[in-house]
Order: structure tokens, then C-alpha cells, then sequence
């Protein structure tokens, strides 16, 4: 069977919304709508993958225009380089959670599993069909299938916190479609058509165009969770059932910031350079802010979800740069940024997959998201574990994992910038820089915090000493994903190339040479930089042989090593609770940054909508009572009134009794009288 | 591709900077205890200390991980990849596919990574309070640390550290500003990650850059301060081989190469004395307040960057 792209992604779609249908009608056999849907998700998974590679390895893109049953919007496709890059990765990291998720949901067996099944799959069909829809009304339809789809997982659990995220979530979400929907609008009665094809030809004022795209910054940067209008992030993440975090996290967020590539770039072509400014900026402080929050983090699920703000920071400062060097004339700068981004949206998918699932495994057999009650669980799940450690390497960009080698090219995309640029972009490339060295240092001690609280020592709760390996299908799909994130960092020379040509294909001009032979290089002949990852990543396992070898020779047959016994504590008997907590472990950071700390409670919006909450319930609570107020009361203030005027009469003295009763008695006689 | 000479002279220099490393702590000691008024243990003690603990046992908590007992050979064997991409007797790198400015940030981030997680692998409570300040000094130091090379690669349009060497030591003059500023700045961010006082104490196990040592000992302690004490050589080649490129072989004939071997231990031992001399007439300062000098080398490299934009 051969298909042509479209139909593979056709295909696809279907999948997955048979797997979501099937879901429904085998709602009563809750094994086999498990099992069903969570096959037709692999399948789906794979049937996208077929329709993204061909495009991104050949670089032909492929699109269909239908008379869909509106008069004013046609159903128009266009799978691009840049949709094929979504497609592949929204597909790539569906078809392993979907694996993951046939051992996974059963743990929600007798609380809707079929649900799940219904809601996963709608939610991945829509991000499909969103990518590569080139119509405004379909891709808005779309986003709102999405975001309702992805509300739905977040309140799945029902308690107080998960509608309470999904409430906020839901606001949020739907704040930011209306800024969508009216940047969208402005370019239709420009246009008078509401294809994408024909905003592209569009000449605008500059004016106009800064107002579509900031628009559109806004409203896709809500769903990106850029700071500051994160907060819903890291509530509505942790609350959906974990391979619907890493989804989100994974995927959906990347909707945001492909929406604002589509529209910056793409629609409007980044005409002004403030906007990349502004983009670059904004990812910085995302990026800095972010990982600050997330080490600051106890429950593991939310510390993963501050890390996701951090690493749609370290995107957006490619698209950043990217959009600057587009708007001031430098292409070959713009290809290397864009390029960078796009692999670390692709890099940021498979680790923070990895780390959602690798939560959700935690959460399967430990039941907890607290890494207080968490701890030694590397002696219980060791392949969870080792899995847990790749992500965590590779999201700290250390060599050779993934996350090294796009950070690498963000690092030498800034360097470029900050060498030939202007004087303004001299000023931001080298200050982006340092924020992204600084996000690496503390991305550090916020991973090794998240392994070392969770996986070292002794275990902090019952749950944890009694937890067991997670499943076949869910320890699978982790360790695939850990492969992946070794494989796109050392063979990155092989993969660069690809980014390179979906960054082309936005900026024009000539491809940039990104890799040579098993190097990569900066690609710009002004400020050649080049780094060999297959070759380090041999030297790197060779490095550490080397004194494993010196040690077996010199000790040769030395005093076998022992494990036993307690660690040091000043010659007490070691306790559990003798360990470094969560909280004391980054309790220096939160010292020394403390003023950051306080920005969160006072620029989240979050705060002012719990302040606008607290209004209403105070306001309710005012005009509840202003029927006592109005009514009631002045009833009751009269009555007391008269009851005092009367009661002066009570005087407790007896002679003034007598004196009544003398007037009485008079008064009546006088009547009798008369 | 490197060629064989590259490699050979790459290996060559990892070993002798490997070799040379407990030679540079013990002066760190003797000069200590000289300045105690005490005689010290001599210069050669670490060897000794070193010799004898590969001949203990290994003794490890029970609920010691595999990231405890595999960090000693991860720490030393990146180290000593450090070591053999810096350039040191020559002017630009043995392995220039390695020797990045943003490879080296990431490379060394690797050692604090597992240092730190091997810390609270152990499972002892000192080694994870080590390891929070150990990060913690990480990330007052890095944006220093990358500021103040930036600067200098910025002059000279090249992240590649070999390449910047070679620009600088031909030519201050460039930028005179602007260099001695970063190279200050850089100067002090390694002052800190040779775990200097007022900042650290490294021979204190209780203190940061040995807490996580707690737990070790025999052959995997002597590993560990093996990998630490490279990471001090190599953070003082990193400032000479970055910023003050003298004695270095312009080619590589054996004469010259000769020259920049005797030239190699005595610049180290200048650097150590320094940073010895400077160590040792402090006082210890308070963990948490840190920040407030670590500032001091963050405007220094600022500086130096308003410097370089206005082209002193």
C-alpha cells in the first residue's frame, strides 16, 4: 500500500479518531476500549510518521484545497515543511504514549477509562488536522477542539485541584483564541478571504501588521505558557493523567509557538525587528523564570511543568533571533536560529515525553507526586530510573544527549547575532547568552534535585519502599524515548541538516551548512564554530574506561568492594528522615533569588484572577445580606426603638408603679364618667 | 579529523596535567599551612595520600546507588577529556572539535551533575547538602564565566578556545579594556571553582566542593579527589591557555615543544601560589550571602562587555 503524504495523514487522523469512537462504544468492556484505543493511537502514531518523513527528507511539500460545507471558508491543506516537522513530532510522541498508555490507564479502569481513551485521541487528531489546515477558521476550530479536548484530561481526576487548574486552564485558553481570533479577523478584512494563502500576499502598514502580530504573540503565547501568562501551565499539566502531561508538555505547548512562527514568520514575514525583540526577550526571561520556579518545585509533576515554561523560553529565543535576523536582512543567521528552535522543540518533545512518563510510572506504583514521600526508588524501578536519568541529562543539555546539541546551536546562533548585528542586536544577542547560561546552571540543580529526591537514598513513605518496575509497555516506551534522545544527540550531524532545510524553507535563501562529515558547524563562514558530537559521545563513554582499567590493573585482585551499613551522621544511627528534603536541597536558590520568587505571586495572573474570585465571593457575600440590610433590619431597628421609648416607662421603682396605677384608674373613671 | 600527532599530543598533555594535578594541591597545602605558621605535611603528601587509599577497601553506605559508585569514573574520565582538548603546550587545541567555549561550559556542567547527584546518591545527608551548594555556587558562576569568555570570543569571532588563545596572545592591544576586564572576571570565576575560601574550603569535607565526598573511600575516594584536583589544573590552564598564552609552542618542533613543557608547571605553580596567597588571607564568609560577591565578578565582566561594545 502506498499512499501519498496527505492520504498517509488522512489516514491518520482517522486512526486516531476511530481509536477515540471505538473508545465510546466499547465504553462497557473497559479492558478492550484500553486496549483498542491505545493500538489505533500506535497505528495513528505511525500512519503520521509516513506522512512527515517523505516531506521533510525530500523537502516537497503537499496541499488540497476542498469546498468544505461553508461558503466562506474552504477546507484548505497544506502539509509544509513546517506542518511535516509538527506532524512527525506530534505523531513521533503520540505513537509511544499511546503504547504507554495501554499499561498506564488501567489504573483509571472503573472511573471512565474509556473516557481518557475518547479525549487522548481527539485531542492528537485535532493537533493533526490543526497543523496543516491553511484557513483561518479551520485552524480556529481546530485550536478550539484542542483546547476542549486537552480541558477535558486536565479535570479528568474530578477533585477540587484538577477543576480548579482546568477552570483557570479553560479561561486562559479561550482569552487567548479571542486575541487569535481578532488578529485573524484584521487580515481578513484586509484580504476578504480567510485562506492563509492570501494573507501571505498581503501588503500591510506596518501598524496594522505590529497589531495582527502582537495579537497573535498574546493569544499563542498563552498556549506556548511564555511567561507571564503561564500560571495555568503548571496546574492544568500535572493535573491530566501523566501521558496526557507529557502530551501537553510535549506537544501542545509547541502549537503555541507554531502558531507564532505561522504568523510572525510565515503570514506576516517578520517585517520589524522589534518583534523579534520582543519574541527573544520574552523567551529569556521565560526561560530563566521558569526553571527558577520549577526547582523551587516539590511535587514532581508541577517541577516538570515549570521546566516546560523554561524550554518554550529557550525556543522562542531561537524564533527570536531568528525573526530578527529576518527582519534586519541576515538570512543565514535567521536559518541557523530558526533551526535551532525547531530542533529543540523536537529535542524538548522526546525529553519531556520521557520525564512525564517517567512521572507517571512514579505516580503508577508509588502513588505519590510529593518528593518528600518519594526516594530510593532506583533500587525498585531500576529501568525507570535509568530512563528518568537520560531525560534529565538531556534536558540540562549536557553531552551527547539531544538537548546539548540544539542549546549548542541556539548558543551559536546568539553568538552570531551579537558578532554581526547592529548595535542593538550586539546588545541582546550576548545578553540572551548569559540568561541561557544561567537557565543551564539552574536547570542542573533543578534535575539533579528531581533524580536524586525521587530515585537516591532511603524511601520517605511506605508507598515508596513497596513500589515495583513499571510495566512492560510503559518501561518500553520510556526507554525508546531515552534511545531517541541519545540517537538525536549523537547522530546529530545526520539530523541538523533536516532542521536546517525546515528553517530554510521559511527565511529563503541558500541552505545553511550546518554539518559536515561528523561535525557540526555553526554554519556561518563569519564566526566558524564547530563541535563533533559522535566523536564525543565516544570519548565520553571511552573516558570513564580509561580508569576502570587503571584500577583493575593496579588493584587486581584488592579487597572486593562491601555495601553496608549506614551512611555517616555524626555518629547517630541514621534515621530516614536524616536526609536533604526537597525544599532544603534548593533552599539556598530561593535565598538568593528570593525577589524572583515574589515576582511570581505578584505578576501571575493567576493571582489577580484569584483576587477577581475573591471580589465576587465578597461582592455575592455583600449583596446576599442586603435584604436584611434593606428590609429586615430597619423592621427590626423600629420595633426596638418603640420597644425602648417604651421601656422608659419601666422605671423599677415601685412608687412610680403605684403612681401608674393611680393614673389608670383615674384615666378609666374619667372615661366611665363621661 | 585530528591527525595522529594531535592525538598523541592530546594524550601526552591530559597525562601530564593528570600527573601534575596532586603535585598543584599539595602546594595549595603547604602554602595553607605555611601561612598557619605550621610546616605542612610537604608537597608530595597527595601522592602519598593517593598511593595509600588505592590500596583500601571500597566501603559504601547500603543504600549507596549506581550514580554514586559510577561517578569517580565519570568525573575523572570528563576531566581528563577537559585536559586533553584545552590548549596548553600549543597555541590552538590537539582536538579542535572539542575545544568550544559552549562544549566546555556543558562538559563541566556534566562533572557538577554528577558530583552533585553522586552526593545525594550516597544517601548521607551531608553529601545532599554539599551537593545543593555545590550547584548553587554553579549558578552564580556560570553566567560570569560565559560573560567573560564571550567577550574575548566576541573579539575575536570565534568560539573556539584555541583560536581565541592564539587571538589574544597575539594581540592585547586590540581591546585592552575590554580583555583585562574578562580576563579579571575570569580569573575569579576560577579562583571559586578551584573552591577557594572565602567561598569554599575544599580540604573540609563538611564543606561544599568535598561534601559529597562524605560517603567515599579507597579507590573510588582516591578517583574522585584525583577528578577534583585535574579540575583545578584545568580551570587555571583554561585562564592561561585562554588569556595568557605565553611559552606556548608556536609549531610544533621539539624544541619548542620542550620549552612550553618546562614552561607548562611553572605558569600552573604561579597560579596556584596566587590563588594560595589570596585564599589564605580571607576569612570565611556565610553560604547564603554568596551572592553578594559573587556580583562583584558579574559587574566585572559586564564591564568588560560595555568595553568591548564601545570598542576600548
Amino acid at each position: 500500500m502506498s499512499l501519498t503524504p496527505l492520504g498517509y495523514l488522512l489516514l491518520s487522523v482517522l486512526l486516531f479518531l476511530a481509536g477515540a469512537g471505538l473508545s465510546i462504544v466499547s465504553a462497557r468492556c473497559e479492558r478492550l476500549a484500553i486496549n483498542l484505543s491505545s493500538l489505533l493511537g500506535v497505528l495513528g502514531g505511525a500512519a503520521g510518521l509516513a506522512a512527515a518523513l517523505p516531506v521533510l527528507l525530500t523537502g516537497q511539500g503537499a496541499a488540497m484545497a476542498f469546498d468544505g460545507p461553508f461558503a466562506f471558508a474552504r477546507f484548505t491543506v497544506r502539509l509544509d515543511m513546517l506542518a511535516a516537522l509538527m506532524v512527525g513530532v506530534i505523531s513521533l510522541l503520540a505513537l509511544l504514549t499511546s503504547l504507554y498508555a495501554q499499561s498506564y490507564v488501567r489504573e483509571y479502569a472503573g472511573r471512565g477509562a474509556w473516557a481518557m481513551g475518547l479525549f487522548m485521541n481527539t485531542f492528537i487528531a485535532a493537533m493533526l488536522a490543526l497543523v496543516v489546515v491553511d484557513n483561518a477558521f479551520w485552524f480556529l476550530v481546530f485550536f478550539e477542539a484542542m483546547s476542549l479536548a486537552s480541558y477535558f484530561l486536565v479535570i479528568f481526576d474530578q477533585d477540587e485541584e484538577s477543576v480548579g487548574a482546568g477552570l483557570l486552564y479553560f479561561l486562559i485558553a479561550h482569552a487567548g483564541s479571542v486575541l487569535i481570533m481578532i488578529a485573524f479577523f484584521i487580515l481578513y478584512s484586509h484580504s476578504g478571504s480567510l485562506d492563509f494563502a492570501s494573507f501571505r500576499g498581503l501588503k500591510l502598514s506596518p501598524a496594522v501588521a505590529s497589531l495582527v502580530f502582537v495579537l497573535a504573540f498574546l493569544g499563542f503565547g498563552a498556549k506556548a505558557g511564555m511567561v507571564p501568562l503561564h500560571s495555568w501551565l503548571p496546574r492544568a499539566h500535572p493535573a491530566a493523567p501523566s501521558h496526557g502531561s507529557a502530551m501537553m508538555s510535549g506537544v501542545m505547548v509547541k502549537i503555541g509557538v507554531f502558531g507564532i512562527v505561522k504568523v510572525g514568520i510565515d503570514l506576516l514575514g517578520a517585517q520589524a525587528a522589534w518583534w523579534g525583540l520582543l519574541v527573544l526577550a520574552v523567551g529569556a526571561v521565560s526561560a530563566v523564570l521558569g526553571v527558577l520556579y520549577a526547582l523551587a518545585e516539590q511535587d514532581i509533576k508541577r517541577l516538570l511543568a515549570y521546566s516546560t515554561v523554561e524550554n518554550v523560553g529557550i525556543i522562542l529565543m531561537g524564533v527570536g533571533a531568528g525573526m530578527i535576523g529576518l527582519a534586519t536582512g541576515h538570512v543565514a543567521l535567521a536559518a541557523l536560529a530558526l533551526m535551532a528552535a525547531f530542533y529543540h522543540l523536537f529535542n524538548h518533545a522526546l525529553f519531556k515525553g520521557l520525564m512525564f512518563l517517567g512521572a507517571g510510572a512514579i505516580l503508577f506504583r508509588a502513588h505519590t507526586r510529593d518528593m518528600a514521600l518519594l526516594g530510593g526508588l532506583a533500587r525498585r524501578m531500576p529501568q525507570t530510573a535509568l530512563a528518568f536519568l537520560v531525560g534529565a541529562m538531556a534536558i540540562c543539555a549536557l553531552p551527547p544527549f539531544n538537548g546539548f546539541v540544539s542549546e549548542w546551536y541556539s548558543y551559536q546562533a546568539l553568538f552570531a547575532m551579537g558578532h554581526d548585528g547592529d548595535f542593538m542586536m550586539r546588545l541582546a544577542g550576548p545578553a540572551a547568552m548569559v540568561m541561557l547560561a544561567l537557565t543551564g546552571a539552574l536547570a542542573a540543580l533543578c534535575f539533579v534535585k528531581a533524580w536524586g529526591m525521587t530515585f537516591s537514598g532511603q524511601p520517605q513513605s511506605a508507598h515508596a519502599e513497596h513500589a515495583e518496575e513499571a510495566p512492560f509497555a510503559m518501561v518500553l516506551a520510556m526507554l525508546l524515548l531515552a534511545v531517541l534522545c541519545a540517537l538525536s544527540g549523537i547522530g546529530a550531524p545526520w539530523l541538523a541538516p533536516l532542521f536546517a532545510r525546515v528553517a530554510t524553507s521559511l527565511t529563503g535563501g541558500a541552505a545553511v551548512p550546518v554539518a559536515q562529515g561528523l561535525t557540526l558547524h555553526s554554519g556561518l563562514f563569519n564566526t566558524p564554530a564547530s563541535v563533533s558530537t559522535p566523536m564525543l559521545a565516544l570519548l565520553l563513554v571511552a573516558a570513564p574506561i580509561v580508569p576502570l582499567l587503571f584500577m583493575a590493573v593496579v588493584r587486581g585482585g584488592g579487597v572486593p568492594r562491601r555495601h553496608a551499613g549506614d551512611a555517616w551522621a555524626c555518629g547517630y544511627v541514621t534515621e530516614k528522615t536524616m536526609t536533604v528534603s526537597p525544599q532544603g536541597f534548593a533552599q539556598p536558590v530561593r535565598f538568593m533569588f528570593a525577589a524572583l520568587y515574589r515576582l511570581r505571586d505578584t505578576l501571575s495572573p493567576a493571582a489577580g484572577f484569584r483576587r477577581g474570585l475573591g471580589a465576587t465571593v465578597a461582592g455575592a457575600a455583600r449583596v446576599e445580606p442586603l435584604w436584611d440590610e434593606r428590609l429586615i433590619a430597619p423592621i427590626v431597628a423600629g420595633v426596638q426603638r418603640i420597644a425602648r421609648r417604651i421601656a422608659v416607662l419601666q422605671r423599677g421603682d415601685f412608687r412610680v408603679y403605684c403612681l401608674y396605677v393611680v393614673v389608670a384608674l383615674v384615666t378609666l373613671l374619667l372615661i366611665a364618667v363621661r | 579529523m585530528p591527525n595522529l600527532t594531535m592525538i598523541v599530543l592530546a594524550v601526552a598533555q591530559g597525562v601530564i596535567l593528570l600527573l601534575l594535578a596532586p603535585l598543584m594541591t599539595g602546594v595549595s597545602r603547604m602554602i595553607r599551612a605555611r601561612m598557619h605558621s605550621r610546616r605542612g605535611p610537604g608537597v608530595l603528601q597527595d601522592y602519598r595520600d593517593l598511593a595509600k587509599l588505592f590500596k583500601r577497601q571500597d566501603v559504601a553506605p547500603a543504600v549507596s546507588g549506581g550514580v554514586f559508585r559510577a561517578a569517580p569514573y565519570v568525573i575523572l574520565g570528563t576531566m581528563f577529556l577537559l585536559a586533553m582538548a584545552l590548549p596548553a603546550f600549543t597555541r590552538t587545541s590537539p582536538l579542535p572539535f572539542l575545544a568550544d567555549l559552549i562544549t566546555f561550559a556543558y562538559l563541566f556542567a556534566l562533572v557538577r551533575f554528577f558530583f552533585s547527584l553522586s552526593g545525594i546518591d550516597s544517601g548521607s545527608a551531608f553529601g545532599g547538602l554539599g551537593a545543593g551548594r555545590e550547584l548553587t555556587l554553579g549558578i552564580l558562576v556560570e553566567p560570569t564565566m560565559i560573560l567573560s569568555l564571550l567577550v574575548v570570543a566576541l573579539i575575536e569571532g570565534t568560539t573556539n578556545l584555541g583560536a581565541i588563545g592564539a587571538g589574544i596572545g597575539g594581540n592585547y592591544l586590540q581591546a585592552p579594556a575590554a580583555i583585562g576586564l574578562a580576563m579579571l572576571a575570569f580569573a575569579f570565576t576560577v579562583f571559586i571553582e578551584m573552591g577557594k575560601l572565602p567561598f569554599d574550603m575544599a580540604e573540609a569535607e563538611q564543606e561544599l566542593q568535598e561534601g559529597p565526598l562524605t560517603e567515599y573511600s579507597g579507590p573510588s575516594l582516591a578517583l574522585m579527589k584525583l577528578g577534583l584536583g585535574l579540575k583545578k589544573v584545568v580551570m587555571a590552564q583554561f585562564l592561561l591557555g585562554v588569556f595568557l598564552p605565553f611559552g606556548v609552542a608556536a609549531s610544533l618542533a621539539p624544541a619548542s615543544l620542550a620549552l612550553a613543557a618546562v614552561a607548562l608547571p611553572l605558569k600552573l605553580l604561579a597560579v596556584f601560589t596566587l590563588a594560595g596567597l589570596i585564599e589564605n588571607s580571607m576569612a570565611r564568609g556565610r553560604f547564603l550571602l554568596t551572592s553578594r560577591v559573587t556580583w562583584v565578578g558579574f559587574g566585572l565582566a559586564a564591564l568588560s562587555f560595555v568595553f568591548y561594545l564601545t570598542g576600548l
